[in-house]
């Protein structure tokens, strides 16, 4: 399953464009798609893990909360490339995850995102 | 043993659904000691709808895993007075909740204004049709209160829920793309309409070159992240088709879970006791005051009394009826001689339609939420629609959009297919992808022999009786839904399928046997004169003015429309005048 999701990981990466620096301003705006289940407060956790400090990361690291068996096999690191390629297709990139969000088709948006989740 | 005896509290609340949250959420900021007695357990967005466990169709949907258990609570059914009634004894043609969120966390999200087409519906038809219009055995009431009145609340529930659609009539302007029928409204809806899917598409289309008015039915699905009036956050919807049934991974359905329930529950007086089953309301020796009420935890078994100044019951309508009953409170409705009205009014909504089959079309019914799709009102909310032609009272929408495609329930096959069998299959394979239902939905009138009773010979597990149903369809009904299942027909042949199959016939009479709707009403009903109602308009009983009811169990007959808004709507109606009027000055309200 690791090898799997390590392939359909790679082949995003191989398909993405080049990544351009993004507008955390307007990351902000776009978080808002998140936020019914994502919070920045390392306290709490919402129906999904919160996010402080996620960039540079490795996945399923949030003490307290419960992933999904995917997701803690996944061993991804949340770098620009991988947040990239998982936030445009989540259920692809680690099927059976827990997180239900179809994904995010503009890369411009993709890129702002992940320039506000680097502030956080 | 003795209930033991709990402090006392200002206010007791029981049932945490939609309107136990509201009133919960709008009387918090007084202060006052509120304890919220839910019968069933706690329910989260995090610990109980997550994927993957919330996509198990075979327990969240045969299973029916979130809804009342039939092995712990039931009530006893039979179709006329003449019959005895017996113990339903798994779920079936209707599913009450229980929980924390109640049936709102797993509803379609159908959210609708309810407007003087329903609540003046007796003066509409007398003044048009004449007073002998209206049968005898049909006890046709206004409702106490009116449109205007109530607008505000409407638009506080929408505001709180989150509602997408298209408005029709804005402060009486008609809006393109709307409901031309519906009630004035002061402001748009929150959110602009879902997607459309394929189906509502073909529907609009359709309707609208044969001379209807369809519009997007409002759904309370966000069709973009969207934050309330409190501040709670709602994503956006992914059409993933586990809706009806099931609580929401995405908390893109607006439920109380994830709106008035953690708002009310951030006032420190506030206290939800789950697992908290109330059995009776208790009164003093006169009557005509309640004292608190009756309750076992039914983890423990242990019962307690929970002395109160001011009882809600905001439980499902079926059980706020039941308690009433249970407690004395009003004169039970007695069919027989028909006086009485606690129980009578008892109503619920009649089904028809006709199913679809194209060949050359994918329809991705596995693509939904609870409320997509395109709906009609030109044969109910439109009074210009001549009813003394077919002799009828009421009316019924018609609806195409999205069925829920998922794999163990849904396998429409056109007529004359096998049950089972490698030809099942075979027209399975073939027509998942090409078929549609056209959905008629009507409204139910009260009769005088549809009502809920106390059951003379079973009992709950507290040795309470239990409360028995009566119902059938009557004459007004089968002909509201005969003619829109016509109507349905000559939609559908404009549409130019390769088969239409028809709706099962009407003329079968009501069964509790399979799923129809969930929109039960009446037993304690509004109205204007003691006597012949249960509470006033905001719910207040008559007969013990320091208990309020709030549910469809107040709603004295029932529309084509889903009961939500109303519920929603009337509770916020309700609450405002208890903050602002009754706490101020304890007494009647009207």
């Amino acid at each position: 399953m690791k090898t799997l999701i390590g392939l359909s990981l790679l082949a995003f990466l191989a398909a993405s464009p080049a990544l351009a620096a993004g507008d955390a301003k307007h990351g902000k705006v776009v978080f808002a798609q998140c936020a019914a289940c994502h919070s920045f407060d390392a306290a709490k956790n919402d129906p999904g893990p919160n996010l402080k400090g996620i960039v540079g990361r490795k996945s399923a690291q949030v003490e307290d909360y419960i992933y999904s068996g995917a997701m803690k096999r996944s061993e991804i690191v949340w770098d620009e490339q991988t947040l990239n390629a998982y936030l445009s297709n989540p259920r692809v990139v680690v099927p059976r995850s827990k997180m239900p969000f179809a994904g995010m088709p503009d890369p411009h948006d993709r890129d702002d995102l992940i320039a506000f989740l680097k502030t956080q | 043993m003795a209930p033991r005896k709990l402090p006392p509290v200002d206010i007791v609340i029981v049932g945490m659904g939609w309107a136990g949250g509201i009133m919960a959420k709008e009387l918090g900021p007084t202060g006052l000691k509120i304890a919220v007695l839910e019968r069933g357990g706690p329910r989260s967005t995090q610990d109980d709808f997550n994927i993957p466990q919330i996509r198990d169709e075979l327990r969240f949907h045969q299973r029916t895993g979130l809804m009342m258990d039939t092995a712990k609570d039931t009530l006893t059914v039979r179709n006329k007075l003449s019959e005895e009634a017996l113990p339903m004894r798994r779920l079936g043609s209707f599913l009450p909740g229980e929980g924390v969120g109640g049936s709102g966390v797993h509803w379609n999200g159908v959210n609708w204004r309810w407007a003087d087409q329903d609540l003046k519906i007796r003066s509409h038809y007398e003044q048009r049709y004449g007073k002998a219009y209206i049968p005898a055995d049909m006890p046709l009431r206004d409702w106490a209160v009116g449109y205007a009145e109530l607008e505000p609340f409407y638009e506080k529930f929408e505001y709180t829920t989150g509602v997408s659609g298209k408005a029709g009539n804005l402060k009486g302007k008609l809006q393109p793309g709307g409901n031309p029928y519906e009630g004035a409204r002061a402001k748009d809806y929150p959110m602009p309409p879902l997607t459309p899917s394929l189906a509502s598409n073909m529907f609009t289309k359709a309707a609208t070159e044969v001379g209807f008015h369809p519009f997007p039915r409002p759904a309370s699905q966000a069709s973009q992240p969207w934050v309330n009036r409190d501040g709670q956050q709602l994503g956006q919807c992914q059409y993933c088709g586990f809706c009806e049934r099931f609580g929401c991974e995405s908390n893109s359905k607006g439920s109380p879970h994830i709106t008035v329930i953690p708002v009310a529950l951030k006032n420190q007086n506030v206290d939800l006791r789950t697992y908290s089953w109330v059995q009776k309301v208790l009164l003093d020796s006169t009557g005509k005051k309640a004292t608190g009420v009756l309750y076992v935890n039914v983890k423990t078994g242990e019962e307690l009394e929970q002395p109160a100044d001011l009882v809600i019951l905001s439980g499902y309508q079926l059980n706020n009826v039941h308690l009433l009953l249970l407690s004395g409170i009003g004169k039970p409705y007695d069919p027989k001689t028909r006086e009485g009205i606690v129980g009578a009014n008892y109503c619920y909504q009649v089904q028809g339609g006709v199913t679809l089959f194209f060949e050359d079309r994918a329809f991705n019914p596995f693509i939904s939420t609870g409320s997509l799709g395109a709906i009609m009102d030109d044969f109910h909310y439109n009074q210009d629609f001549d009813r003394s032609k077919i002799g009828t009272i009421g009316g019924a929408t018609l609806a195409m959009g999205g069925p829920h495609g998922r794999p163990i329930n849904y396998h429409p096959t056109p007529p004359g297919t096998p049950q089972w069998g490698s030809e099942f299959k075979r027209a399975t394979a073939k027509w998942y992808q090409g078929a549609v239902n056209i959905a008629a939905t009507g409204s139910v009138m009260p009769h005088a022999d549809n009502c809920l009773t106390l059951d003379p010979t079973y009992k709950n597990r507290f040795g309470q009786p239990l409360l028995r149903m009566t119902f059938d369809f009557h004459d007004n009904d089968y002909k509201v839904i005969g003619q829109a299942t016509d109507a349905a027909g000559v939609i559908a042949k404009a549409m130019n399928p390769k088969i239409i199959a028809p709706g099962a016939s009407r003329r079968s009479g009501w069964s509790v046997v399979p799923y129809q709707t969930t929109h039960n009403t009446g037993g304690a009903i509004m109205g204007a004169q003691p006597g012949a109602s249960v509470v006033n308009k905001f719910g207040q009983s008559w007969d013990v003015p320091n208990v309020f009811v709030t549910s469809a169990a107040v709603f004295p007959h029932n529309s084509a429309y889903n009961p939500t808004g109303p519920v929603g709507a009337l509770a916020f109606f309700a609450a405002d005048a208890i903050k602002n009027r009754y706490l101020k000055k304890p007494g009647m309200l009207v």
